[in-house]
């Protein structure tokens, strides 16, 4: 049926083809000219690159240690929301709505500025933590010298993770479910007690369905880190590029191509993320 | 610390610019998504290849880039060439949030419109419909539902998305809070409790809707 359709089409005819090449070449003149645009710019490019880099790797650091510690807050977040106690499961779904129901940047003002507030209050100084724990193994000099910014970025990522263990809460919790009940009953049946079954026939499961969302979160989490640019402190790419912008304000042009260059370095990041996601996806979906 | 009243109708001035900024953006973020949808799903490269460069430019760039580049960036160019009425924060929140989820409205629509079965718009066009009809009247009609439960998850995302044009002062709730916990900093819990408090109030009844007629969608087929 689907073959007979395709077959009755009428070939593309041939002025059809030529406007496909003319489209191609006007692309190529397109990309052309958005490499000559960032040429125009190669003084500003070949001063603030390496400052741009350094962002670059602070958001790496920001998302990989914020996805870390979010899939540990999912993990908990899921195992809560299946457990036998409904306190637990109450716990959890409170959680869940609670974060899933406010603004992702609501959320990292308030541990930046208000949690933050309210612990210093009660004598706990996150910066000071780190400091003694370094000082017992003798590297307390890879610390920023500022508590600034350890305070910022370490709120930072508490507030990310917080924020993302919610989400994949419902993305682990969804995982776990969609697993047929019959292969707990065969796990059980078969002598393997409640731990058991979990660990060596249900996640192993569950992960594969989870990885296709896991990873759209992963990339979103990337361009999130760009929200920690309100806390002040935290040098990653997007306050670079806003604090590289602000002072040529009188400068149209200069300030334009700034932000379009930190928009670019997002892309840069997340674009290959993006198809490496979409070719695992097709080959998890032909696995099975 | 100042009057509750005082406080509180200070920030219902805010989520009345909230829900101004997502009635107005979504919309907007519609129609274009339609088109995008329209344009990548063509068979002609001219239309089609834009549409998925587009989309996926801004779907692999922060919203908190493009609310910078368009507030900043073009209302700096608008400005320079003399044009600089044109700039405020409520063109350029509105701008960006219907620039920025119109791209994800798109592959929404995308999906809607593959979900109706094939055979629906063979049908239509073998009973004499022109391409127009078969798409207005046989495929978008039944596509509808479908598309009606992520159009209202997307609603609820982008009223916690215009939290960031509050980086450009945008007038909405969390503007409100950074103006109050700014002045009140040794003490600015309460004011985070009252923001997030709306922001429950306006998404929570939301999510519920959709969830509840996503179920009874499902228990229809």
């Amino acid at each position: 049926m689907q073959q007979a359709v395709t077959a009755s089409e009428p070939r593309p005819r041939a002025w059809l083809t030529v406007l496909n090449i003319a489209f191609y070449a006007v692309l190529v003149v397109l990309l052309a000219l958005f490499v000559y645009y960032l040429y125009t710019f190669r003084d500003t490019i070949a001063l603030d690159l390496p400052v741009w880099l350094q962002g670059a790797v602070v958001t790496v650091v920001l998302t990989v240690s914020s996805i870390v510690l979010a899939t540990i807050f999912g993990f908990i977040g899921a195992l809560c929301r299946l457990s036998r106690f409904r306190a637990l499961r109450w716990i959890a779904f409170a959680y869940v709505e609670l974060i899933r129901g406010t603004p992702i940047l609501v959320q990292l003002l308030l541990w930046g500025f208000g949690v933050n507030i309210a612990l210093a209050n009660i004598g706990f100084d996150p910066y000071n933590v780190a400091y003694q724990f370094l000082t017992v193994l003798q590297s307390n000099s890879i610390l920023p010298s500022s508590s600034v910014a350890f305070d910022a970025a370490f709120y930072g990522i508490i507030g990310l993770s917080f924020n993302y263990g919610a989400y994949l809460t419902e993305v682990f919790r969804t995982g776990i479910q969609s697993v047929d009940k019959g292969q707990t009953e065969a796990a059980l049946s078969l002598g393997l007690d409640g731990r058991q079954t979990m660990r060596t026939i249900i996640l192993p499961q569950a992960i594969r369905i989870t990885i296709p969302p896991f990873t759209n979160y992963f990339i979103t989490l990337v361009q999130d880190t760009a929200l920690l640019s309100t806390l002040g402190g935290v040098i990653e790419i997007q306050q670079v590029t806003t604090s590289l912008a602000s002072p040529v304000t009188g400068d149209a042009n200069l300030q334009m191509f700034i932000y379009i260059f930190g928009a670019f370095i997002f892309f840069c990041i997340c674009y290959p993320l993006a198809l490496l996601a979409r070719y695992m996806e097709g080959r998890i979906a032909v696995a099975y | 610390m100042p009057a509750f009243s005082v406080v509180l109708l200070d920030f219902l001035d805010g989520a009345k610019n909230t829900i101004i900024f997502c009635v107005v953006s979504f919309p907007l973020a519609l129609l274009l998504g339609l088109l995008l949808a329209l344009m990548s799903s063509s068979r002609t490269t001219w239309l089609r290849v834009p549409a998925r460069i587009y989309i996926e430019v801004i779907r692999s760039t922060p919203l908190i880039s493009q609310v910078y580049i368009i507030y900043f960036g073009v209302s700096g160019l608008l400005a320079a060439s003399g044009l600089a009425v044109y700039v405020n924060t409520w063109t350029a929140g509105i701008a960006s949030l219907a620039l920025n989820y119109a791209a994800y409205e798109a592959e929404v629509f995308r999906a809607g419109l593959l979900s109706v079965e094939r055979g629906q718009s063979e049908a239509a066009l073998s009973l004499g419909l022109t391409s127009g009809q078969t798409f207005f009247r046989i495929v978008f009609p039944q596509a509808i539902p479908f598309m009606i439960p992520p159009f209202v998850n997307d609603l609820i995302y982008m009223l916690k998305d215009s939290a960031i044009i509050s980086v450009i002062g945008g007038a909405e709730i969390t503007t409100k809070l950074d103006v109050w916990r700014v002045r009140f900093s040794s003490n600015p819990l309460p004011f985070f409790a009252l923001a997030i408090a709306l922001y429950l109030i306006l998404s929570l009844p939301t999510s519920y809707f959709a969830r509840n007629y996503e179920r009874r969608l499902r228990a229809q087929q």
